[in-house]
């Protein structure tokens, strides 16, 4: 569809154009993936934890854009009090809706926790309808937007610039500081230790004097808390939120977090970061309607041909 | 705020629940007392709220000052709303209600052209006339000879922002970014690469996204591989403040103009600096000089407390139309009401005055408006 | 004075009477087998000790304190650490972290301090690295600690498992079968291992086995169910010669 016009390029000028122009693309699909993949590791921590695709996630992040711009806007707090302020409240959040609404179903059929997490999810969209109202609202600006050409390719026609925005290097480092930090705490501390514990042998850990409960609840509360922080990051980024936006993010965290096989952590960061470069590379070199289709065609192929994931050891199906 | 909102909500409800008892008892008594309903189906919730208000408003505008003169041949005018939520089902639904509960005798309505044409044919197969006074996707009165419209059509946006890039603006290479999957975007796209290109100047790259996207990313870095000097963004104004903004933070450079949609206050909120400089088509402004457009501003402004829109100064011309109509016909029969509407001739409106084409388009002029410092200022008149 | 007073338990799946009126109390530094045909109740005994059931009647004490209504995770702290009769161990981890984290859990402190204190935490974290490699060496898996648990083969995942229980540093020691799968030469080997960790730690011990030479090899007194019910208890010697016992292991071998 793209409109052409004589270009008069020798081939090496050419290619460096494409080569560019893929760089530039692949920036742009990391921004996008790290809200992803930030996402994505509170579904596979959950999964992981107590074998629950927690459906309201999406909307836990969802509600911490709203409190990122509920602090912005009221309290004109700075970026990062405001991120950790989101991330705090969704954790409480999220430890809210563990206690209330999985707890007592933590023995019953699967299927009614599932419809449990959808009904979390419905209600917690519509208290944000409610009390904040149903509309697409502008997210406050935190930053001052500032782009940094870090190569430059002489004159001509076409790309010849690599840019990078302050704010794609603040979701990026954001993003990549709680991933490792998340991955600190899951493989160093005794919290972390307790969690793989628990995710390996529930009823084996609590024999050894690790309290289940908790390290769910903990569980709920760092994976929320996370979701919080791509909300303001999305926030940030694209700065228009609404009450329906963690629906589609959520479900492509998901397909993320399948993609890196549920319930691993690299496998999350991974599968969102692949997922974003995806989603970016399909609109560059595709069409945009495809957009959201990527999402589900990587769903349904990992399903048919790798179901543990990229990062999962194959178990075959014991019959 | 909140508490005062919450307050106010809780006596309307309150009034109404006493109006809707006294109502009833009343019932029997009222039917001598002749009353003209006419319905607006507008977004009074969704992505596009703003404009669903501005809508509503400008109606009840030109309802309250026709009241006040007495009302049309006697009889009082009375207006039904229906939120169609920025979604076509609902807008269907909308139009149905009106015509088969709440008996309406014309609707004005809806904003968006998808709305628009869902609702349309139900006020077509009726009988019953529509007027959109924002829905410029040509399809719209195509439905039928009842369906009318206040505002000109998609692809005089098209051509208008096409001429005053190339003659105005004097630029020969452009970009185009639109929604595809949204009737208006495509069309003011297609219309603006198809003349712009027939001025002379070249399209050097087309590109899409869909709904509810966010991240344009993607396009944008195409975008600029191409060096445009116009970026063509047809779009509404929340999605085009996205995109500016993250235009201007890839270095994007080109101009960025763009049709009606952009018309809003939020325009600004969420496009920031980004969006300065942006041109875009509109129908109305509220700089305009007629008579007609300064009385309907100062009497809107003590109604509202708020500068009118194009589209409460569209909504206001509708239902202005419409209530002519029913006027000039003496009846409030839906064939004679829109044939009286079909042979109105220079009827002063805000906007302009409007004769109506063959195909029920009002024939008029469009203004552009450029954002500087953070407000829309006037800046040039183009003729078709 | 006793550590643990099993008082009058009974245990009932619905229909399924697995243990009925079991009484058992263990003296400080005793090494007790439990032994019974396949389905006697046995395991049931450690889960309702242990509190992964809540017996349906009776009541378990340790140190006189009442554990019932307790969760596991508190009893465990409270003194009580146990091995499963098929492994379970946390295949994911490292064998050094699979004995780590129950001396981590032994006494929990607050939710996120190993998170927030850091010095404090790597400090304690020094102190549980060196104790849990001396458990490791005790049991010859030092070579292996790096490695994952589920890597080990079968008869290490056996000490791993043993290894990990007193990291939990209990007073009481629940062994479910802990020489299973094992041959005669392995098992041989582990008896003489439990033996001296029974002594060298000063713990108390209730021992499942299948493996009669090991039972009668260690344990003082051994106690014997059938069909959930105790059918006699008394020391080795006495075990071997009692009829009801010959006669619930028709067809086994008692004695060795
Ligand atoms: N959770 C449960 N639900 C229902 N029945 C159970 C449950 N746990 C154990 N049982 C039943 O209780 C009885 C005793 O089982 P248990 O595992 O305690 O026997 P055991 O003596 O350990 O046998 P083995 O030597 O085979 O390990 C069996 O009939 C078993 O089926
Ligand atoms: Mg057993």
């Amino acid at each position: 569809m793209a409109g052409g016009c004589p270009r008069h390029f020798t081939n090496s000028q050419q290619e460096g154009r494409e080569n560019l122009l893929f760089l530039q693309q692949l920036i742009n699909g990391l921004q996008l993936g790290s809200i992803y993949a930030l996402i994505a590791l509170g579904y596979t921590m959950v999964y992981g934890i107590v074998r629950l695709i927690n459906f309201a996630h999406g909307d836990i992040y969802m509600i911490g854009a709203y409190t990122g711009y509920m602090i912005a806007t009221r309290l004109n707090w700075p970026f990062l009090p405001c991120l950790f302020a989101a991330m705090v409240f969704c954790a409480v959040l999220g430890m809210t809706i563990e206690k209330i609404a999985y707890r007592p179903l933590r023995s019953a059929p699967r299927i009614a926790t599932l419809t449990t997490a959808i009904g979390v999810s419905l209600l917690l969209q519509n208290l944000v309808r409610y009390f904040i109202g149903p509309n697409y609202i502008p997210f406050p600006e935190l930053f001052k937007r500032q782009s940094y050409v870090i190569y430059s390719a002489g004159s001509g026609l076409g790309l010849r610039t690599l840019t990078v925005s302050n704010i794609q290097i603040i979701v990026l480092v954001t993003a990549l500081t709680l991933m490792f930090l998340l991955q600190f705490i899951v493989r160093k501390t005794k919290t972390g230790k307790a969690m793989r514990a628990v995710s390996f042998d529930k009823d084996a850990a609590r024999l050894m004097g690790i309290d289940v409960d908790r390290i769910i609840t903990i569980t709920f509360a760092i994976g929320s808390s996370l979701a919080g922080a791509a909300g303001v990051l999305v926030g940030i980024a694209y700065p228009r939120i609404d009450p329906g936006m963690g629906v589609l993010a959520g479900l492509k965290a998901f397909v993320a977090a399948v993609l890196g096989g549920v319930g691993i952590i690299p496998g999350a960061m991974f599968g969102g970061l692949v997922m974003g470069s995806a989603e970016t590379m399909v609109l560059a070199y595709g069409k945009s309607t495809y957009r959201d289709a990527i999402a589900f065609t990587i769903l349904i192929l990992i399903l048919l041909f790798k179901p543990a994931g990229l990062f999962g050891k194959s178990v075959s199906e014991k019959v | 705020m909140k508490n005062v909102s919450i307050r106010i909500m809780a006596l309307c409800l309150v009034l109404a629940l006493i109006v809707s008892l006294v109502g009833c008892t009343k019932a029997p008594v009222q039917t001598t007392v002749k009353e003209i309903v006419i319905g607006v189906v507008a977004p009074m919730t969704g992505d596009v709220a703003t404009f669903g208000k501005s809508t509503r408003q400008g109606v009840e505008l030109a309802v309250k000052q026709i009241n006040d003169k007495g009302g049309i041949n006697g009889s009082t005018v009375v207006i039904k709303a229906e939120d169609d939520k920025n979604d076509p089902v609902e807008a269907a639904n909308a139009a149905l209600k009106l015509i088969s509960k709440d008996k309406v005798i014309g609707i004005v309505g809806s904003v968006a052209s998808k709305c628009t044409l869902a609702a349309a044919p139900i006020a077509q197969s009726n009988k019953i006339p529509l007027i959109s006074g924002t829905s410029t996707n040509e399809k719209v009165t195509q439905v039928g000879d009842f369906i009318f419209r206040a505002c000109f059509i998609d692809p005089f946006q098209g051509l208008v922002m096409a001429k005053f890039a190339s003659e105005n603006l004097k630029k020969t290479t452009a970009a185009v970014l639109f929604d595809i999957d949204n009737d208006y975007t495509k069309g003011l796209a297609e219309q603006f690469k198809l003349n712009f290109e027939k001025m002379g100047g070249k399209v050097l790259a087309y590109e899409t996204y869909g709904k509810g996207d966010q991240d344009f990313n993607a396009q944008l870095t195409k975008i600029k591989s191409f060096g445009p000097e116009i970026l063509f963004l047809p779009d509404y104004y929340n999605t085009v403040g996205l995109i500016a903004k993250q235009a201007r933070a890839q270095g994007i450079k080109a101009i960025f103009l763009g049709g009606d949609g952009w018309d809003s206050e939020d325009l600004v909120k969420i496009g920031g600096d980004a969006i300065e400089g942006g041109y875009f088509s509109n129908h109305y402004s509220p700089d305009s000089t007629s008579p007609e457009a300064v009385s309907f501003r100062s009497a809107y402004e003590a109604a509202f407390k708020a500068t009118p829109d194009a589209l409460a100064a569209l909504a206001y011309d509708a239902a202005n139309i419409l209530m002519e109509g029913i006027k000039q016909a003496k009846t409030t029969d839906g064939t004679a009401v829109r044939n009286a509407m079909a042979g109105l001739k220079n009827f002063k409106a805000v906007s302009g005055n409007v004769s109506f084409d063959s195909n029920r388009n009002p024939i008029k002029g469009a203004v552009i408006l450029k954002v500087q410092g953070g407000k829309q200022v006037f800046e040039a008149v183009i003729n078709p | 004075m006793s550590l643990l007073d099993v008082n009058q338990v009974s245990m009932h799946f619905g229909g399924i009477k697995a243990v009925t009126d079991f009484d058992l109390h263990l003296v400080p530094g005793e090494l007790v087998g439990l032994i019974g045909p396949n389905g006697a109740g046995k395991t049931t005994v450690f889960n309702v000790i242990t509190g992964v059931y809540q017996p349906t009647c009776g009541a378990v004490v340790l140190n006189s304190g009442d554990l019932s209504g307790k969760k596991p995770c508190r009893i465990t702290q409270a003194g009580i650490a146990r091995t499963f009769q098929n492994i379970r161990l946390f295949g994911s981890l490292s064998v050094l972290d699979n004995v780590k984290i129950a001396y981590h859990f032994h006494a929990t402190h607050g939710v996120l301090a190993s998170v927030l204190h850091g010095s404090k935490h790597f400090a304690g974290e020094e102190i549980i690295t060196k104790k849990a490699l001396e458990l490791l060496d005790i049991f010859g898996l030092t070579p292996r600690k790096e490695e994952k648990a589920r890597n080990l083969p079968y008869g290490e995942q056996r000490r791993l498992e043993i290894a990990r229980a007193l990291a939990a540093r209990p007073q009481l020691l629940l062994l479910d079968e802990p020489a299973a799968g094992m041959n005669t030469n392995e098992s041989r080997d582990l008896v003489r291992l439990i033996d001296w960790i029974h002594h060298e730690f000063g713990l108390t011990i209730l021992l499942i086995e299948h493996h009669m030479d090991v039972v009668m090899s260690i344990c003082r007194r051994i106690v014997v169910l059938d069909y959930g019910r105790i059918i006699a208890q008394g020391t080795p010697d006495e075990i071997r010669a009692n009829p009801k016992v010959i006669e619930a292991y028709l067809g086994e071998e008692v004695s060795s």
